[in-house]
């Protein structure tokens, strides 16, 4: 009767308990990444769209200060329509941009 | 060697193993002991009902620098269930909810709702801010669900309003476009709904084709308007202004580029906030411009002065005699002031706004050409971007009574959509090519490419020489004639046309007191940047359109000369380098 020994360095048994240690560790981790990822690509998409709406409001507040400078009476603000117009081969300064 | 080989192995182990461990405790905490509060917060914040939240592309005004600013988008908040089976003291439920929430069920509804018992899920409330939704959460009233949802939100309120639509629900439980470019571009616009996120290793396995390229990306994406939206309000103010100074019972106004077919602004009034549809009319949720057809008037004789002088058959220079009134087919055809102007030129016509003038071109020109002209004009729709586009009524033109051809001259008996009109009378502002008139140049896919639109349909119907002779004489009426010469801008040549048309009676004839106004104009006469064209039905104690419409469109000229710094194009004396004028 001969003793079996193996050519390894290190027992079968060590070196299966790490792979097994490695691959729990490994599925976990990849349980872990989903997860993770799931959540961070949901509260990115929920950023984004609260972005967004941020940015609608800002927009909406644009729009009706545009809209109320239109719609603005000078003359009941006091100014007086000018008697006499002048047109100048230059860019006018009262444009709005 | 070996005991060390060993050692390394275990402490390897034992770190795997604690990692390991620390892995399960956390998991443990996240999923068990805080789970629930865990669970909770994902709800509010991710989940509306069971239904995913609403999504779906944006649209965007495009100002003149090129910055694109929201006409469409979402706006994000939360809405509150409750669950009867759980709700404990209705209530102080119903107290809480009041005291936040701007619109929700009446105080017996909800009553009446808590006690559903058989159910657990009825919404109460919707669009809450999001400082009050998280304020009632954080209250954490038991039966209470304060859950996140997105809705379609319009920043403009009514700004271009009719233009850009309105969204609800059809046949199924899905939002879709309904009116105007929300309806046209649905496809575009509309999301799947199961984009929110996705497992990527599920992905991964099972579908690698579309992680990698998305097919979705491909077609869906934002809208991108030619709108400026500071023209736009500028142009609805004018409009609504002059509508209830003349009490009309309806106006409306296009501004567009007459070289490209870009619309700049489109208005009509009355109009609706599409934030707020609960108590519109919902005759005023569709597009007059493109739905509605109108005998336009006098706005027509510029197409027959083009015509005519296209085929040859006048010339500047021709002169007839008017005698005020003619008979044709026994039917009467006068000047609207009835009176003779005696041998007179073609650009009198224009300027003095003849009906005898334009029934005698109309007559020089014959029946078939005029056919011809008309139908190449108004004989198809103009496949604007647009839902529910109507043609135009050009029945008396198939028939042989002249009677039919010279009134169309002036803008009667036939009658066309404001749109076609616009895109005609764009023609003589393009040298005699008619483009296509458009309100979207493109599409903002959501792969990022931004896929401009091809728009590029042109049609020539006049010569450059006929335009630019019916230009001529359309100049002539803003520098002579409108508001007795003083609507004359010293710098800048504006070729404009004024249109009063009777309405018809309801008894197979036309009403004596009661018009119809337009007003088309454009400028730079001779190389145009702009086109308007303007309209308002049955104003009140006003008979001329240059009474009504003059003031909106010069008020308009100026603006878009100032706001855009079209440069001069006439009338800078070079020793002085100014000139001056009254204002009218």
């Amino acid at each position: 009767m001969h003793n079996f020994r193996s050519p390894l360095p290190f027992s079968l048994v060590s070196f299966c308990s790490g792979a097994v240690g490695v691959l729990l560790v490994t599925y976990i981790g990849l349980i872990a990444v989903v997860m993770s990822y799931a959540t961070l690509t949901v509260e990115f998409s929920q950023s984004v769209k609260n972005n967004e709406a941020t940015v609608a409001v800002l927009e909406a507040k644009y729009l009706a200060s545009v809209a109320r400078i239109t719609s603005t009476d000078y003359s009941v603000e006091g100014y007086a329509i000018p008697v006499v117009q002048t047109f100048v081969p230059t860019r006018s300064v009262t444009a709005l941009r | 060697m070996r005991a060390q080989f060993r050692s390394r192995i275990r402490l390897v182990l034992a770190f795997i193993v604690l990692v390991a461990l620390s892995i399960l405790v956390r998991l443990y905490f996240l999923q068990i002991v805080d789970g629930q509060e865990y669970a909770q917060k994902a709800d509010r914040q991710f989940a509306a009902g069971g239904s995913g939240l609403f999504d779906r592309g944006a649209i965007y005004f495009t100002r003149k620098d090129g910055t694109l600013i929201s006409a469409a988008t979402l706006a994000t908040g939360f809405l509150v269930a409750i669950n009867p089976q759980t709700i404990t003291d209705p209530e102080a439920a119903y107290a809480a909810i009041a005291a936040v929430a701007s619109s929700t069920l009446a105080h017996d509804a909800f009553l009446a709702a808590a006690a559903k018992k058989t159910q657990v899920y009825i919404e109460v409330a919707h669009r809450l801010t999001d400082t009050d939704g998280r304020f009632l959460a954080a209250r954490a009233i038991p039966g209470l669900q304060v859950l996140r949802e997105s809705w379609r939100y319009y920043p403009g309120g009514s700004l271009a309003a009719q233009s850009i639509g309105i969204v609800s629900y059809g046949s199924g439980d899905t939002l879709i476009g309904q009116t105007g470019i929300e309806a046209t571009y649905d496809g575009i616009l509309s999301r799947s709904g199961d984009s929110l996120y996705k497992n990527f290793f599920a992905e991964l396995f099972s579908n690698v084709s579309n992680l990698l390229v998305n097919t979705k990306d491909v077609h869906e994406g934002d809208i991108v308007t030619t709108i400026e939206p500071e023209v736009q309000t500028r142009l609805e103010n004018g409009i609504a202004k002059m509508n209830q100074r003349y009490a009309s019972r309806e106006s409306g106004g296009i501004i567009m580029d007459p070289a490209t077919g870009a619309l700049i602004a489109l208005a009509t009034y009355p109009t609706y906030d599409g934030n707020d549809l609960q108590n519109v009319n919902p005759a005023v949720l569709g597009n007059p411009l493109v739905e509605h057809v109108y005998e336009f008037g006098s706005t027509m004789k510029p197409i027959t002065m083009a015509s005519a002088l296209d085929a040859g058959v006048i010339t500047p220079e021709t002169v007839y005699t008017d005698t005020g009134c003619i008979t044709v087919d026994t039917a009467r055809i006068c000047n609207l002031d009835k009176k003779a102007r005696g041998v007179i030129s073609m650009q009198q016509i224009i300027v003095q706004s003849l009906n005898v003038g334009a029934a005698w071109v109309a007559t020089q020109l014959g029946q078939e050409k005029f056919r011809d002209y008309f139908a190449k004009l108004f004989g198809q729709k103009t496949d604007i971007d647009l839902s529910n586009e109507t043609s135009a009524m050009l029945g008396n033109l198939s028939k042989p009574q002249q009677i039919g051809y010279d009134t169309a001259a002036f803008g009667q008996g036939i009658a066309v959509t404001p749109i076609q009109m616009i895109r005609a009378l764009g023609a003589i502002a393009n040298g005699g090519v008619m483009v296509q008139p458009h309100l979207v140049s493109a599409v903002r896919l959501n792969s990022g490419i931004v896929r401009k639109l091809d728009w590029d349909e042109k049609t020539p119907v006049f010569s450059p020489t006929a335009t630019r002779e019916t230009t001529v004489m359309m100049n002539a009426f803003v520098d002579e004639k409108l508001n007795g010469g003083k609507a004359k801008i010293p710098t800048m040549s504006v070729a404009a046309k004024t249109g009063t048309a009777q309405l018809i009676d309801g008894q197979g004839g036309y009403s004596s007191d009661r018009f119809f106004h337009s007003f088309v104009g454009f400028f730079p006469s001779y190389n145009p940047r702009f086109i308007i064209l303007l309209y308002t039905n049955d104003p009140q104690q006003v008979t001329y359109a240059s009474g009504t419409l003059g003031s909106t469109f010069l008020d308009l000229v100026r603006f878009l000369i100032d706001y855009y710094a079209v440069p001069p194009d006439r009338g800078l004396p070079a020793q002085s380098g100014f000139a001056t004028t009254t204002p009218s």
